[in-house]
């Protein structure tokens, strides 16, 4: 193809140019097997990995369809060294099979002996596998059927897991047409999945386990209730804390036949377990005496699936606990899959492959998500405080740029710009949103705050008694609060991208109106809050949300 | 093979003077043919056909002759060797070449043998008496005891009523599976241990004269039992010629490959000229790149280090980098027109400087006999053998349109000359150069490839790069996230502006970049301003430029130097601004250069203890300050343009002896070539005049003409073939060797007389002679230089 949208270079980057005619079309045939890096306004940058390759291999895509999907699109004549390497990465996939046997139970067999015994003979599958069976098989502990998965694709030799998923206890859950009102003054609306989210759920259903990420307000949950109605089984769900459990409640019996009698919580205020339970990480990798003393929960009940909120919170023990779930269905939950300590690879080994990826911008063109306008402020220091700064102490210097005290001033007259909206101001700072608070006369939330006293604020702001809100860290994640337009940042997480993006995340539920969301990171010019404002939008820089730069002392002047 | 007119015993005649008169036969254009199949039998030019034929078949001359055949002509000479006088158009059945079925070779198999025959025939490795081919005189030696694995002739056989086919046929299982062993040779077997029933097997066949005792140890399986058991085939399959098929690439493909091998190579020759200009490595005491420097090299141009000694060997033998011959020596970028040429036009000149290359930089990182690392840039990475191997490749290459794996290449290569087959690592090197090059596209040779294989004068090669290069683009995307991307090659213009204000991300078919507070940084140092930068981007992009890259340019520019930093030798304060103000502004003090920092400081570019003086001098009391704990930088640094021109250097340099060569299309040298016809009729005419006076040829070895004057003593006499009369005396020493016959012999005593002997000659090899003296009946063993004359004896055995 002459004239195609894709650019293929050698170091497996390929760059689909957006405004080509045939872009949507490339988009489409290459999504199975790269990964989207970057979608900014012009090109978006995808990745061939090895292991995306493999999921598509898992997902029945053979290595000529990945090579004629390449050539076809490509502009260029693709790099024949890449064509070489695509095929044999796929062929290394399927070696080696987890299959069930009669009577050794859980095996690993291999059509090809070399690779097994090379794999045997790594330090890294001692002790996750027993006895060899024979020369192409050899019993695997059930309860490294993860982990030995993690090792294999570490190896580059991927099994292939045909031992199949447990089915579960049966539990029917189906979808209903119409919402169950769940809120004082709220009625029953006709609704149905839309049409990326019933999407979500195929992909996920087909391919056994893996991971959705959608956007922000793009009603993860919905995937969620979805997958629950096809399994028809009992269910765990994993959140990441309390407030978003009962949101989790709300949901289901809202938009499904499931009533309030069968989902428990399993949290640090409750102990239930019902056939649809919904615990926290927290509660989960609580410790005492060195035990984790919950761990029963796993066992409850024959679980059918596990569904995973937020799964790039995922923590590391859950990693280690969940890895004995392997037989059962997993769904994993997210928006921003991108971890600073850099293991999205386990998650992807643990849970299972991406599913299901579209691009920010993509649903927003869709309208099932505000259009949003990022700004950055740029306040430059006083005198004074430069001073203060640049014979601070490396370890205070973010904390000192984060919290000066010149940023109260643009809060305020970013909230004054916004009379009409319902106003978010996030930061990281304790004292610092305090202090904000007083002066704008907002109710704070802080983790000290209760969760009652959590919920109310959070129910006021949602129907409109407060328009102002000074929230901390705890706003995060999960907090559901869709008339909110205008969110503030004054401090956050030093560089953390994914942070940066369920800020933003927070006022992206469409509005009535169709208003488009405002988000503003205040940051103090020629400071390390500068350098880590850089790092924490490229998340969203790269999802198409270009930053707009405004001078506070324009802003102020105005 | 009973019919087969083999003759394993020809009479011992003289095949020395058969063959100098099979020489004599030969017409003009033939004598010519040889010299050029030889080249070293006309340097130095022979003096007479007769010498000629003794060069010929001097031990040196056929190991250099065989060194240059292929694998099917070194058959061929290996089977006549074996076989004796043999029927030419018996040689295919001999090579095996007989299809399964029919008994008979195949059309092309035929060809090529006749032709291998004809090859051999040409270079005097074979002669033929009209009916038969003969081995020439000598080629025994060269194949040592068993040529093609068969043991020696003996002539004689008990039971020689019945044919030797039929007593094989006959013999029992045991006796046959001991002759199958040993069939294909290696002829000779271990005796079993007594007792066993394999011995008896062979006692039998000893019995039978089927086989012979070497030793006690040993057995021999005689040549003509071999034969027979071969079916009379001195080997099982002719060898012929190689036809790698290679694998199929699209010629787009191979096309883009090329290029971007090609732009690829430019580029990092361009980093590399900056960075050497900029950070000169040193230049070994032993000549050559240190390991840190090569390594940091490849850093920097982000490839291996193997590739990085490539593109510094490369830009060294293009004359574009060397040694600067400074005392303390580094390697500088050459003052060169190369800023100034296009790509195609630069890789021209490094695609010129590769094919004529001695050097063979495969081999940096290896070691060397005494265990030395070999390092890039050093003089042993000189080979004299270098250009014509990478002509070799290139051919091999050009003969196929497919890619050939580099195992191919190898047995083409080793095919070609199997008695001087290149190192199968020099060819894999090699075929690594020839892909930097953009000389092969995924493996495939590519139109540049085939331009410089052709060399087509008027037809440059840059313009075959220039036929294969993408179309320039002239844009680039800017994007929010800071990074952009050219959807194409880059133009000169574009791509020297991305280079300097972004860091590359991704190289290929297109480019991405990001800009970075760092990378712009960069350009505001070469002298950009903000403005200047953003409407150079502007310029370039089809959209506005992003505000936040606008922003990071205006937010680097006003920080970029705020803090700044120069060069002064001293300095002057004074807590009164008003005396410095004065002395500031002191015409008498202008030769100092005073500056103004900072109101209480002023610095000098003169030295402390001149300043000081001076000022003393104007009546200032001025103090000298000691370094007290501050260092005091009084060392004055030549300020020096770090890209400019270096000095020319004083000595030359010293690692890239044949460095400079600059020539963008200079062809390949071309050998000087003797006049070979003019050479041969020169030996014609000798050769008459000698008929004249003596026209008995067949006994060379009177006292009128005295074959051998004594070589310069210290010659190794075997291994000069330049000297002819003495290797006359050789080859009548050989001949009576084979032919068990007596000569004369006049040695050089250890006293410098002469001592005249008849001796029986029993050997000859590694510069000696072993000889039975029948007076003394004693054997002597006599160092060929001293040998001054040989002379035929008639009395034979």
């Amino acid at each position: 193809m002459a004239d195609g949208p894709l650019i293929v270079q050698s170091d497996k980057s390929l760059l689909l140019e957006v405004d080509h005619p045939r872009a949507a079309d490339a988009r489409r045939a290459i999504a199975p097997f790269a990964e989207l890096e970057r979608a900014p306004e012009h090109i978006h940058t995808y990745r061939l990995t090895s292991l995306g390759l493999w999921n598509a291999r898992a997902a029945g895509h053979d290595a000529e369809q990945v090579v004629d999907t390449l050539i076809e699109y490509s502009r260029y004549p693709v790099p024949h060294a890449l064509l070489v390497d695509v095929a044999e990465i796929m062929a290394r996939y399927g070696r080696l099979q987890l299959q069930k046997h009669p009577t050794h139970g859980l095996v690993l067999t291999a059509t090809d002996k070399a690779v097994l015994t090379e794999v045997l003979r790594s330090r890294r599958t001692a002790g996750l596998v027993g006895d060899r069976i024979d020369e192409a098989a050899v019993v695997v502990h059930p309860s490294q059927r993860g982990h030995l998965k993690q090792v294999l694709v570490k190896l580059g030799w991927p099994a292939e897991d045909l031992a199949g998923y447990v089915d579960g206890e049966a539990h029917p859950i189906a979808l209903t047409p119409v919402t169950t009102p769940r809120a004082p003054g709220e009625e029953p609306r006709e609704w149905a999945p839309r049409p990326y989210q019933a999407q979500a759920v195929e992909g996920f259903w087909h391919g056994g386990s893996g991971v959705v990420v959608l956007p922000c307000g793009a009603g993860k949950t919905i995937v969620g209730a979805g997958a629950m109605a096809r399994a028809g089984t009992t269910t765990l769900i994993l959140v990441t804390n309390t407030v978003s459990a009962r949101q989790w409640r709300d949901e289901l019996v809202r938009r499904t036949t499931l009533t309030e009698d069968e989902i428990g919580e399993y949290s640090g205020a409750k102990k239930e377990i019902k056939p649809v339970t919904i615990a926290t990480y927290q509660v989960l990798t609580t410790k005492r005496k060195g035990v984790y003393t919950h761990l029963e929960l796993l066992d409850a009940r024959d679980w059918g699936l596990v569904l995973y909120d937020e799964v790039h919170l995922l923590p590391a023990p859950i990693f280690r606990m969940t890895a004995d779930l392997q037989a059962r269905r997993r769904l994993g939950l997210t928006a921003t899959l991108v971890r600073e300590d850099g293991k999205e690879d386990e998650v992807f080994s643990l849970i299972g492959p991406k599913r299901f990826d579209a691009p920010w911008k993509d649903i927003e063109a869709q309208g099932y998500i505000a259009p949003a306008d990022c700004v950055e402020v740029r306040l430059t220091l006083p005198e004074s405080e430069r001073m203060a700064y640049a014979t601070a102490e490396p370890e205070d210097k973010y904390r000192l740029a984060a919290s000066v005290p010149g940023k109260n001033r643009v809060v305020e007259t970013l909230v004054a710009r916004h009379p009409d909206d319902q106003v978010l101001v996030i930061g990281q700072y304790v004292d610092q949103l305090e202090e904000l608070a007083a002066h704008l006369d907002a109710p704070l939330i802080t983790g000290a705050t209760t969760v009652r006293e959590r919920q109310r604020l959070f129910a006021a702001f949602r129907t409109g008694d407060i328009s102002r809100l000074v929230v901390s860290k705890v706003a995060n994640f999960s907090v559901d609060l869709p008339e909110a337009s205008v969110a503030i940042q004054v401090s956050g997480a030093f560089g953390s991208r994914q942070e940066e993006a369920q800020r933003l995340g927070r006022i992206m539920r469409p509005k009535e109106d169709g208003r488009t969301a405002h988000f503003y990171a205040v940051v103090a010019r020629d400071t390390v809050d500068q350098d880590f404002a850089a790092h924490r939008q490229r998340f969203l820089a790269e999802q198409g949300y270009a930053y707009r730069i405004v001078d506070a002392e324009d802003l102020l002047a105005a | 093979m009973g019919g087969m007119a083999s003759s394993l015993h020809e009479a011992p005649a003289s095949a020395t003077r058969q063959f100098a008169e099979d020489l004599r036969q030969r017409s003009d254009t033939a004598l010519v043919a040889l010299l050029r199949a030889r080249g070293d039998l006309a340097v130095p030019a022979p003096a007479t056909l007769r010498s000629l034929a003794a060069r010929a078949s001097s031990h040196t001359s056929l190991e250099r002759a065989l060194a240059q055949v292929d694998a099917l002509v070194l058959q061929v000479v290996e089977a006549v060797t074996a076989l004796g006088r043999f029927p030419r158009e018996d040689v295919p059945h001999a090579l095996g070449a007989a299809v399964p079925d029919s008994a008979l070779p195949s059309a092309a198999a035929r060809r090529q043998i006749d032709d291998a025959v004809e090859a051999a025939v040409t270079a005097a490795l074979l002669w033929d008496d009209g009916g038969a081919l003969h081995p020439s005189p000598g080629l025994d030696e060269v194949f040592g005891h068993y040529p093609a694995g068969l043991g020696p002739v003996r002539g004689e056989t008990t039971d020689t009523d019945r044919p030797l086919t039929d007593r094989l046929r006959a013999t029992p299982p045991e006796q046959r599976a001991v002759l199958e062993a040993l069939a294909w040779g290696p002829p000779v077997g271990r005796v079993p241990p007594s007792g066993t029933r394999q011995r008896e097997a062979v006692d039998e066949l000893v019995g039978h004269g089927l086989l012979a005792r070497a030793d006690a140890q040993h057995v021999l399986l005689t040549r003509e039992v071999g034969l027979a058991l071969r079916g009379g085939r001195t080997h099982r399959a002719p060898a012929l010629r190689p036809e790698p098929t290679g694998r199929a690439v699209p010629a787009e493909t191979v096309a883009a490959e090329s290029a971007s091998a090609a732009l690829e190579l430019v580029r990092r020759v361009s980093v590399l000229r900056s960075a050497w200009s900029d950070d000169p490595p040193r230049v070994l005491r032993s000549g050559g790149l240190g390991v840190r420097d090569l390594r940091r090299l490849a850093a920097r141009l982000e490839c291996d280090e193997e590739a990085a000694a490539f593109v510094a060997e490369l830009a060294a033998e293009a004359g574009l980098i060397r040694d600067d011959g400074e005392v303390d020596p580094s390697f500088v970028p050459l003052d060169v027109a190369w800023s100034e040429l296009d790509d195609a036009d630069r890789w021209a000149v490094l695609a010129r400087a590769w094919v004529s290359s001695h050097r063979t930089p495969w081999r940096v990182g290896t070691r060397d006999e005494g265990g030395a690392l070999r390092s890039a840039l050093s003089p042993d990475l000189e080979r004299g053998w270098a250009p014509r191997l990478r002509a070799a490749v290139l051919r091999v290459l050009g003969s196929s349109g497919n890619a050939l794996p580099p195992d191919d290449v190898v047995a083409v290569l080793t095919w070609e000359a199997p008695r001087n087959a290149p190192p199968s690592t020099a060819v894999r090197g090699l075929l690594a150069e020839a892909s930097w090059l953009g000389l092969t596209g995924a493996g495939a040779m590519s139109p540049p490839g085939r331009a410089l294989l052709a060399d087509v004068p008027d037809e440059p090669i840059a313009d075959a790069l220039r036929g294969v290069l993408p179309p320039e683009v002239g844009e680039i995307l800017l994007q929010g996230d800071l990074t952009g991307v050219v959807p194409g090659r880059p133009s000169r213009e574009l791509a020297s502006l991305v280079e300097i204000a972004a860091d590359t991300e991704s190289r290929g078919a297109a480019t991405t970049v990001r800009f970075s507070a760092a990378s712009v940084t960069r350009a505001l140092d070469r002298g950009r301003s903000a403005d200047d930068l953003l409407a150079a981007l502007a310029r370039h992009s089809p959209v506005p430029v992003p505000q936040p890259l606008e922003y990071l340019v205006r937010d680097t520019a006003r920080r970029h130097g705020a803090v700044r930093v120069g060069v002064a030798s001293s300095y002057l304060r004074a807590a009164d601004e008003v005396t410095l103000a004065g002395l500031e502004h002191d015409p008498a003090l202008a030769h100092l250069r005073l500056v103004r920092l900072a109101p209480t400081v002023l610095v000098s570019s003169a030295p402390p203890a001149l300043l000081h003086e001076t000022l003393r001098e104007r009546g200032v009391v001025s103090a000298l300050e000691g370094p007290d704990g501050r260092v005091l930088d009084v060392r004055h640094r030549r300020p020096e343009d770090p890209r400019g021109p270096r000095p020319p250097a004083a000595r030359p340099a010293r690692t890239i002896a044949h460095g400079a060569r600059g020539g963008t299309d200079a062809g390949p040298p071309v050998r000087s070539q003797p006049d070979l016809s003019a050479l041969v009729a020169g030996l014609r005419a000798a050769d008459d005049d000698a008929h004249a006076s003596e026209p008995d040829t067949a006994r060379p070895g009177d006292a009128a003409r005295p074959p051998a004057p004594p070589p310069p003593s210290g010659t190794d006499a075997g291994t000069d073939p330049g000297t002819q009369p003495h290797a006359d005396g050789l080859a009548l020493l050989r001949e009576a060797v084979r032919d068990g016959l007596l000569v004369r012999v006049d040695v050089v005593g250890a006293a410098g007389k002469l001592e005249r002997r008849t001796l029986r000659p029993l050997r000859l090899d590694g510069g000696r002679l072993r000889a039975v003296d029948p007076a003394r009946d004693a054997e002597i063993t006599v160092a060929v230089h001293r040998v001054a004359r040989v002379a035929a004896l008639d009395d034979g055995p």
